[in-house]
């Protein structure tokens, strides 16, 4: 049974679904629970739910560790850039260990964070960085951008067996939407298709779905059929999907509320020119973030990001402009 | 102290010294490749602390981590292979000198960046915790890591949640080609955490009973769940940071000098005095040790190079 | 150090009120001009004594470094009031021209090098400003501060521990409010849940650690002012503890775009429910409390505390309504290359 939740509680959900499924899921993380009549206290106890120091590193290291002998650890770590101080468990620990030893261990953590907080709260709270974690074969991405996905990716995360980097969207936690009850996993690697359409590919995550959908309505009503797709997970990432959806249209603009150079627009955009070449009508565009730190005040950070606007004007631009010469 | 621990402890001394100095000969002709950093002169403390635990006992160790994986039970003959790059190797030729890992016998895993290990200890440990276990973790870490963030949150986050862990410190007054002094004022690593008022001492490394002795008191209490303990060694690093180094930035010790912080050497004349060997089976020890070593080589001779193919496989788990 | 005078402890206590009322205005603004301030604020109401305390310690050419947690310090450095407001307003004219808000208020002409949203991550940098200080060898010291969670941030230990061994001009003030957003401290660090002051944490850098009352402004002059001295003497750094209550809620509340801000309850009421703890911090206010010891003492008469009152008030009348007037930048300034790069 479904009922109608807002994604930051779907995500709350699936840590107590899974926590109740298996005693091995720890969750801790700063100003978690500090008081003892926190819900998850009362379910699980002091023991599984930790409020810790602001110690990003060994809270990290510790998930790797707490991995390493066996557990699930699901660390809070608010936003996404606060991992940044602790890169070397992130991308340097985390996703190397079971390589390194040859296959002999495994690090099963996930490190939940938000990302894309564009409401104010300028240049070291609102990055979307995920990007740059794309390029550490070994760690996982997910990016939900529904709450049923938020609950799903989360359950699926903390049963992975690799380290997860969970990155919810702080523009999305109060949008409502269908959850199933109970245990509820969406896979890794599935790309959603949330709009069918034959005359352009719009691929998009997180909260620029949602933007990238608004748009595919304006273009319908201009007889431009967008298809649109979510991979959800960036890490493993369904080039396949994207690419028969470009077989089909022929067209592709990427959304990317992160900024364009080294980010998760330009390795599709890569992959896309590499395997579907042949199957393009015009060059690949971006819509991205501009490459700037995102400004405080209200209307320089609106031009900054990606909207509407700018989705469909690139659409319309991609569509208007000659064959990619075979 | 007795025959038979001494007997067991210069043994493994013995395998890390052989196998280490065999490293040198293997790297010089190119047989081990990649960065290689030696414990010589630093036995003791991987030999008294390793061989006081068990196999679900969890260890961490870092760059300099040949002592450490052999005293924890890892067999010497994957190590060596493991070192030249084979199929056969603890890690599968995957991981090298800097990152060996055997699971079985506890050796969770040695991390090439300066402390990256300390956290991962924590985290061990505080399943055992959760566990109600008595198992207890053990994390290495040089001099040099005591001035990285990590090893100071690492600290208070044991020191608040009475994790059972012991911290290692093989302080070797060197950090690379740097002195002590040129990276704290502290001198001792055991003030460095007289603040957060747990247990810890300061031991000559190469006093092998002395690490036994207050290795075994920590270990004890970290059985029953108590926690933290630092136990420093104050160890002597006979060869360069790194196999290669020129060393131009310290004097070489004179042999005297060696002699005097040589742990082989000095449990050697403790045992010999006591009467617990003979000259006689004091040679045998060093002979047995450097056969095993041989045998080793040969086996991660024959040992073939890892398929390229495996890699892919290894980099998610499923 | 300097002695205080009557002139200057009216000159701290003015400094002291600016800052509570600039605060005040800022809570009042989410209530009064809903959707102004956008994104994450923190106050300083509590920390006035111990801001006003150090920053009356610094010499010509003393630099400072500060948190997300900024708005005192360039308030009582001379920084116009009006251009801090329009910045937190996102506005034009605002101290860093609507790029930075709140958390990100710097003016270097006045020794203000700035600020990290990322907590602890101005430690090093401060530090990195003393080492400046003693190249150019004229004496000069930084002061950083920093927050009680901050110091189980690995940067408060490298950092600590690289001034100590190269002796750098610096004096560490850690503002202890005993609160990490909701946590206490004795839920998250060692010391504090052994019942002992964070200063002895200075032990482990062979570095001096005091702790003192941060609710009095000249017991702070004197602490951060013995510091500062030993600093300049060439004696290296110091850790004081300065002990604050903050008496608004960590920051105003986390919602996405649409959502009303405002301020919520004290967190030892919202999380912990004690109200208690909340209201006995509220007694001891250092504001009043350095009031009443100045009057009493016969430094400032009460008609002129009034008035003081008063032209601090107008003040911050002028600055909430020039930050109002004032026109929100170009959205195409955002795109400023010359801000990216210099
Ligand atoms: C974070 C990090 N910084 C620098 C290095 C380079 N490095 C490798 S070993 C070493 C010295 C470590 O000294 P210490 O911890 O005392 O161990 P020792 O080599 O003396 O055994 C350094 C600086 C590294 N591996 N990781
Ligand atoms: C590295 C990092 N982790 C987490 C946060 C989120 N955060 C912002 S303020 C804060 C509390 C800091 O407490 P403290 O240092 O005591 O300063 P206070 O806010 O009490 O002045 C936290 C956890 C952050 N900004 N940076
Ligand atoms: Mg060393
Ligand atoms: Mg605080």
């Amino acid at each position: 049974m479904a009922r109608e939740i807002p994604y930051i509680a779907a995500v709350q959900e699936a840590i107590r679904v899974e926590m109740e499924r298996d005693p091995s899921v720890v969750f801790y993380g700063q100003d978690v629970a500090p008081s003892d009549e926190d819900p998850l206290v009362q379910a699980f106890g002091r023991e599984r739910v930790r409020v810790s120091p602001i110690s990003e590193t060994a809270e990290i290291g510790m998930a790797v560790g707490l991995a390493l002998a066996g557990y699930r650890p699901v660390v809070e770590l608010l936003m996404a850039e606060f991992m940044l101080v602790a890169m070397n468990q992130v991308v340097n620990e985390a996703p190397r260990l079971r390589y390194m030893s040859g296959g002999q261990v495994k690090v099963p953590a996930v490190f939940k964070a938000g990302y894309g907080f564009t409401a104010g709260w300028a240049g070291q709270h609102t990055g979307s960085i995920y990007g740059m974690f794309m390029g550490f074969p070994g760690l996982k991405i997910a990016l939900p951008s529904t709450p049923a996905d938020a609950k799903g990716l989360m359950a699926t995360a903390i049963r992975d067996d690799n380290p997860v980097c969970y990155l919810i969207n702080y523009l999305l936690v109060l949008e409502h939407g269908d959850v199933p009850e109970g245990e509820y996993t969406v896979p890794f690697g599935e790309a959603a298709v949330r709009r069918s359409g034959s005359d352009v590919t719009i691929v998009a995550t997180g909260w620029t779905v949602g933007r990238a959908l608004a748009a595919a309505e304006t273009l319908a009503g201009e007889g431009i059929e967008a298809e649109v797709i979510d991979p959800r997970t960036l890490n493993p990432l369904d080039t396949a999907t994207i690419l028969s959806s470009v077989e089909k249209t022929g067209h592709l603009v990427l959304v990317d509320q992160g900024t364009r150079h080294g980010g998760a627009s330009a390795v599709i955009a890569a992959e896309v020119a590499e395997h579907g070449f042949t199957s393009l009508k015009a060059p690949i565009a971006q819509v991205t973030a501009l490459d700037v730190t995102v400004p405080y005040s209200e209307p320089m950070e609106a031009f900054v990001l990606p909207n509407e606007e700018k989705i469909a004007g690139k659409v319309r631009q991609v569509l208007g402009e000659a064959p990619v010469a075979a | 102290m007795d025959a038979d621990v001494a007997i067991g402890l210069l043994r493994t001394m013995w395998r890390i010294r052989c196998f280490e100095e065999r490293v040198v000969q293997l790297k010089r002709s190119l047989q081990v490749h990649g960065l290689i950093h030696l414990s010589i002169g630093g036995e003791g403390v991987a030999a008294a602390v390793c061989g006081r635990l068990r196999d679900d006992d969890a260890v961490y160790s870092g760059h300099r981590a040949h002592g450490h994986a052999i005293a924890k039970g890892a067999p010497i003959d994957r190590l060596m292979a493991e070192l030249m790059g084979r199929s056969d190797g603890v890690c599968r030729g995957l991981g090298g000198s800097m990152h060996l890992v055997d699971a079985e016998h506890g050796f969770m895993g040695a991390t090439g960046v300066v402390g990256g290990n300390l956290p991962l200890a924590l985290g061990t440990a505080l399943t055992h915790h959760l566990q109600e276990a008595d198992r207890v973790t053990v994390v290495f870490f040089g001099d040099g890591a005591v001035q990285a963030g990590h090893f100071n949150e690492s600290i208070n986050l044991a020191a608040l949640w009475r994790l059972p862990v012991i911290f290692v410190c093989e302080n070797n007054g060197f950090a690379e080609f740097t002195s002590r002094e040129e990276h704290s004022t502290i001198e001792r690593v055991s003030d460095v955490v007289a603040p957060y008022g747990f247990e810890r001492t300061t031991v000559k490394g190469s006093d092998v009973p002395a690490v036994w002795e207050a290795f075994g008191g920590f270990l004890d209490a970290a059985r029953g769940g108590e926690g933290p303990f630092l136990l420093e060694c104050l160890t002597y690093r006979r060869r360069g940071h790194y196999e290669g180094d020129q060393q131009k930035y310290r004097d070489a010790a004179a042999e005297q000098e060696w002699a005097e912080r040589d742990p082989v050497a000095q449990l050697t004349r403790r045992a010999l005095d006591e009467g617990w060997i003979d000259d006689e089976a004091a040679a045998a020890i060093e002979a047995e040790a450097g056969e095993a070593i041989e045998e080793a080589v040969r086996f991660a001779r024959e040992s073939p190079f890892p398929e390229p193919a495996i890699t892919a496989e290894l980099v998610y788990a499923r | 150090m300097q002695e205080l005078d009557n002139d200057r402890l009216v000159w701290m206590f003015t400094q002291m009120l600016r800052i509570r009322e600039f605060e005040e205005r800022v809570k009042r603004t989410f209530e009064d001009h809903p959707g102004v301030i956008r994104g994450h604020t923190h106050l300083a109401d509590g920390a006035e004594a111990s801001i006003v305390g150090s920053l009356a310690t610094m010499a010509p050419g003393d630099q400072l470094m500060a948190t997300y947690r900024c708005h005192g310090y360039p308030i009582a450095l001379g920084t116009d009031t009006k251009s801090i407001m329009a910045e937190i307003y996102g506005r034009k004219s605002g101290l860093c021209g609507g790029y930075g808000g709140s958390m990100h208020l710097v003016d270097p002409s006045r020794g203000f090098l700035g600020t990290s949203g990322i907590v602890g991550q101005g430690i090093p940098q401060a530090t990195g400003a003393a080492w400046g200080a003693q190249l150019r060898g004229q004496g000069q010291v930084v002061l950083g501060f920093f927050g009680d969670g901050a110091s189980k941030q690995g940067a408060f230990h490298e950092s600590l521990n690289l001034a100590s061994l190269w002796k750098l001009p610096i004096v560490y003030v850690m503002e202890n409010n005993n609160y990490n957003v909701s946590t206490r401290s004795e839920q998250e660090d060692a010391n504090a849940a052994n019942g002992e002051p964070l200063s002895v944490k200075a032990a482990a850098y062979s570095m001096p650690g005091v702790t003192v009352d941060g609710g009095d402004p000249i017991a702070v002059y004197e602490t951060v002012g013995a510091a500062a001295d030993r600093a300049r003497k060439g004696e290296g750094p110091t850790l004081v503890e300065s002990k604050v209550y903050r008496l608004s809620a960590h920051g105003n509340i986390i919602a996405p775009p649409g959502v009303p801000l405002h301020y919520p309850e004290h967190e030892a009421i919202t999380t912990f429910g004690n109200r208690e703890e909340y209201e006995a911090a509220l007694r001891g206010d250092p504001v009043p409390r350095f009031r009443a010891r100045l009057v009493e003492q016969g430094a400032l008469a009460p008609e002129r505390a009034d008035e003081i009152a008063q032209e601090v008030h107008e003040e911050m009348d002028a600055a909430v309504k020039f930050a109002l007037d004032d026109p929100y930048p170009e959205p195409e300034a955002a795109a400023r290359a010359d801000f990216v790069y210099a």
